[in-house]
């Protein structure tokens, strides 16, 4: 599969060296350099020393066990991706370990076409994970180009000041001009005009001539529209009084009459004997350098839009990761508070989370991921993949670091579905392929019994079949409702329809294995507010768990063995169905654990998935299921089911 | 005399599916449903095959598979695999066969009769 890839290092930590020889060797086949460690510890110490891209860790190894490894490697190192190692029975170590971002774990004895795929998948998110940083990188280069405009534009108001110089300058050219026209006066692309000491307008450049027509010999001030009512201000004058350089923004009327913003700069030019006799007045045109902020402005708006609209969240973080700037998604789900710590929005802790991505970009200059979760305004809790990118001032220093979150809640939700359905699959077809050949042993009996007119063998391989039967089609039915959750379809069912189907259901099983069924018909008044499908597939499922009971107790004699099954008004709105035993009883770990997804006492027998669905059925109608059980006593389950008629709004409502 | 057969596997009713075909073909059969068991039977039998369940709830096959090499009286009985786990094949080196869950009869009566003979 992995071939002609280009693999990198790999870790194989595995107590059992007969693992780390063969596992070894078909990890080198696959092109991996592989490194090996016996123990925990060793394969922690081979971690820290080579840096590992995948490593591959039986989960139970002598003193470091491996979840501890994957959580201290995980620590240290997000990006390695880890794979373990799981024996048969170890699936709630798996999934311990997923939680702790395990990539994948493979089961002993491990099959190639299994490893395959755990080590795509490895090597899929080391890729992706690769490109994200890429494309985190070209993200900061483009931050880098803004900038870059941002100094240009620095740079054009710097002109203004590189004017100042040049009027300094132009006071050596003003000394030519006394002995003539320079061609230089003509091509400087500002305009220009000599004024003397009575502010008549003695010369211009061709630009200025271009722009406001030939106004040689007219008053100073004329260009600037004022002196209508003998208003006589203008930069010259007050060059002329001041004898000093001057500056100043002016409005100038041009040649079509439209007004002209200028920046203008004046001069004293004295004559040979330091007498002043002429003013130099070089005035910038404002209106291009209006355009280039304007064109500046729309630009960082579009960026601002950018910022508001992207579908995630963006924040901008100071040093003490107080939010200095924040995005609209993210003001609509946690809030309009600047200057408040990312830390308080996002998880409402007091200080920052142990392992802060902004602050160590803010340690590194290198953008960092991290997943998390976090809680909404409105008390939501979401998954979110967080990247930090840092953000330079000219000198490189991180000033800020600005934080994109994208909620990743439903994909988590999906993927955790798809690895419970994968682990469901997997364990499910062993134990439908167990079935099947309990099944063939049955039908063996059936024929051969047939053959030798055993009659009795006929019967017993029969109703073998039947009960197999029944046990396929409930493993079926439950694979099936868990896939795919139905939306429940509740309406007003009848506790006796409830009851009868029950019985109808369970008495063969229970008959043939000799257990008594007590049951009692409920009054015909009462009725429930239910999805009658799945909460017979739930009742169902308790019973079948009470038949099992029985079968596992060998402490009583057969015959001996009772389920009782009765429903009971317990309220207004609530009725219970009430199913007891006198089989195997369960101690505190199995019946806390009853409920869990793949808990089964059953070993091969059990999916471990019907008294999960039983309460989640129950629990998604609004009821409970309580549970009292001893060892050797029995148990007794007591179904909370929601009453039809005046609790249907109440339960909807809760 | 009948050679004898010691069927390991932790579902009761492989064990009797197995049991049903052997002692149809003339075999005598014991049989046990754990790791444990199975080594405790095939001392105190002498089985002359045995056939293994790889995955067991208390004990996995591997494991009395193991233990029963370090029995010189028992190292070198042939021990066919018979389990629903597909390439099984890695996990008893030196098994005579290996038989997938589900199987027919004569799959394990034809494996039987190259190995024992008759």
């Amino acid at each position: 599969m992995a071939l002609d890839i280009e693999a990198g290092k790999l870790l194989l930590a595995d107590d059992e060296q007969s693992i780390r020889r063969v596992l070894g060797l078909s990890l080198e086949d696959r092109g991996y350099e592989v490194l090996t460690a016996e123990d925990g510890h060793s394969a922690y110490a081979v971690y820290r020393e080579h840096d590992p891209d995948i490593v591959l860790a039986d989960i139970k190894m002598p003193g470091l066990d491996g979840i501890e490894l994957l959580k201290r490697i995980k620590r240290e190192s997000p990006d390695t991706e880890v794979i373990m190692i799981t024996g048969h029975g170890d699936m709630e170590l798996a999934i311990q370990s997923l939680k702790h971002d395990a990539c994948d774990f493979v089961t002993k004895p491990i099959k190639e076409d299994v490893l395959d795929i755990a080590l795509g998948r490895a090597e899929e998110k080391l890729s992706m994970r690769r490109q994200l940083r890429d494309y985190t990188e070209r993200l900061e280069e483009m931050v880098r180009e803004q900038s870059a405009k941002l100094v240009e534009a620095e740079k054009v108001a710097a002109a203004g000041q590189v004017l100042d110089r040049l009027t300094t300058a132009l006071n050596g050219i003003a000394d030519d001009l006394e002995n003539g026209e320079s061609p230089f006066f003509q091509e400087i692309p500002c305009l220009i005009s000599l004024h003397d000491s009575s502010l008549r307008v003695l010369r211009i450049n061709q630009p200025f001539r271009a722009r406001f027509g030939d106004r040689l010999g007219d008053p100073s001030w004329a260009v600037y529209g004022k002196g209508a009512v003998g208003e006589t201000d203008c930069p010259a004058k007050r060059c002329l009084q001041s004898g000093q350089p001057e500056k100043s923004r002016e409005f100038a009327t041009d040649a079509q009459g439209d007004i002209v913003p200028l920046l203008v700069h004046t001069v004293p030019i004295q004559d040979t004997q330091g007498r002043m006799d002429m003013v130099m007045e070089v005035g910038v045109d404002l209106t291009r350098v209006r355009n280039l902020q304007q064109e500046l402005f729309s630009t960082q708006w579009r960026y601002q839009q950018l910022f508001d609209e992207v579908p995630c969240y963006i924040t901008v973080q100071d040093r003490d990761l107080r939010i200095q700037a924040m995005n609209r998604q993210f003001k609509q789900d946690f809030g309009d508070e600047p200057g408040e710590s990312c830390y308080r929005i996002y998880k409402h802790r007091a200080e920052p989370c142990p392992e802060c991505p902004v602050l160590k970009t803010y340690e590194d200059g290198r953008s960092h991921q991290y997943e998390t979760v976090v809680t909404a305004k409105s008390g939501e809790q979401q998954n979110v993949l967080i990247w930090t990118a840092p953000i330079r001032d000219s000198e490189g220093e991180v000033t800020q670091v600005m934080e994109m979150s994208t909620n990743i809640t439903e994909i988590r939700q999906l993927q955790d579905h798809l690895t419970n359905l994968g682990m469901l699959l997997s364990s499910v077809s062993h134990n439908i392929k167990n079935l099947f050949t309990a099944l063939d042993g049955a039908m063996y009996k059936v024929s051969s019994g047939l053959a030798k007119k055993d009659e009795a063998k006929v019967e017993q391989g029969w109703h073998r079949v039947s009960h197999l039967v029944g046990r396929i089609k409930g493993m079926v039915v439950d694979i099936l409702d868990y896939a795919k959750q139905r939306e429940l379809e509740r309406h007003s069912v009848s506790a006796r329809e409830l009851h009868e189907r029950l019985v109808e259901q369970i008495e063969p099983r229970t008959a043939g294995y000799g257990i008594r069924l007590d049951h009692e018909p409920p009054g015909e008044d009462l009725e429930l507010f239910a999805d009658t499908e799945q909460m017979l597939n739930a009742l169902h499922n308790i019973l079948d768990n009470a038949v099992e009971a029985c079968l596992a107790d060998p402490a009583k004699e057969s015959g001996s063995h009772v389920i009782r099954l009765y429903f009971r008004k317990e309220s207004e709105d609530w009725a219970a169905c009430v199913i007891e035993d006198n089989g195997v009883g369960m101690d505190r770990e199995t019946r806390e654990n009853m409920f869990t997804l793949f808990f089964s006492t059953k070993g091969n027998r059990g999916t471990g998935l019907g008294m999960f669905i039983a309460g989640q059925t129950v629990s998604r109608h609004g009821g409970r299921i309580e549970v009292e059980s001893k060892p050797g006593w029995g148990s007794r389950m007591t179904v909370w089911l929601p009453r039809a008629g005046q609790s249907e709004g109440r339960v909807e409502a809760a | 005399m009948a050679k004898k057969i010691l069927c390991i596997d932790d579902e009761p009713e492989v064990v009797e599916y197995l049991r049903d075909i052997l002692q149809d073909a003339g075999y005598a059969t014991c049989e046990a449903y754990d790791g444990k068991e199975g080594l405790e039977v095939a001392k105190r039998e002498q089985p002359d095959l045995i056939t293994l369940d790889l995955d067991m709830s208390k004990e996995w096959g591997t494991r009395f598979y193991r233990n029963l090499r370090r029995d010189p009286n028992l190292k070198d009985v042939p021990i066919v695999v018979v389990s629903a786990l597909s390439g099984n094949k890695y996990a008893v080196k030196d098994a005579v066969a290996n038989i997938d869950k589900p199987f027919t009869p004569q799959q394990i009566l034809d494996v039987l009769k190259k190995i024992l003979g008759e």
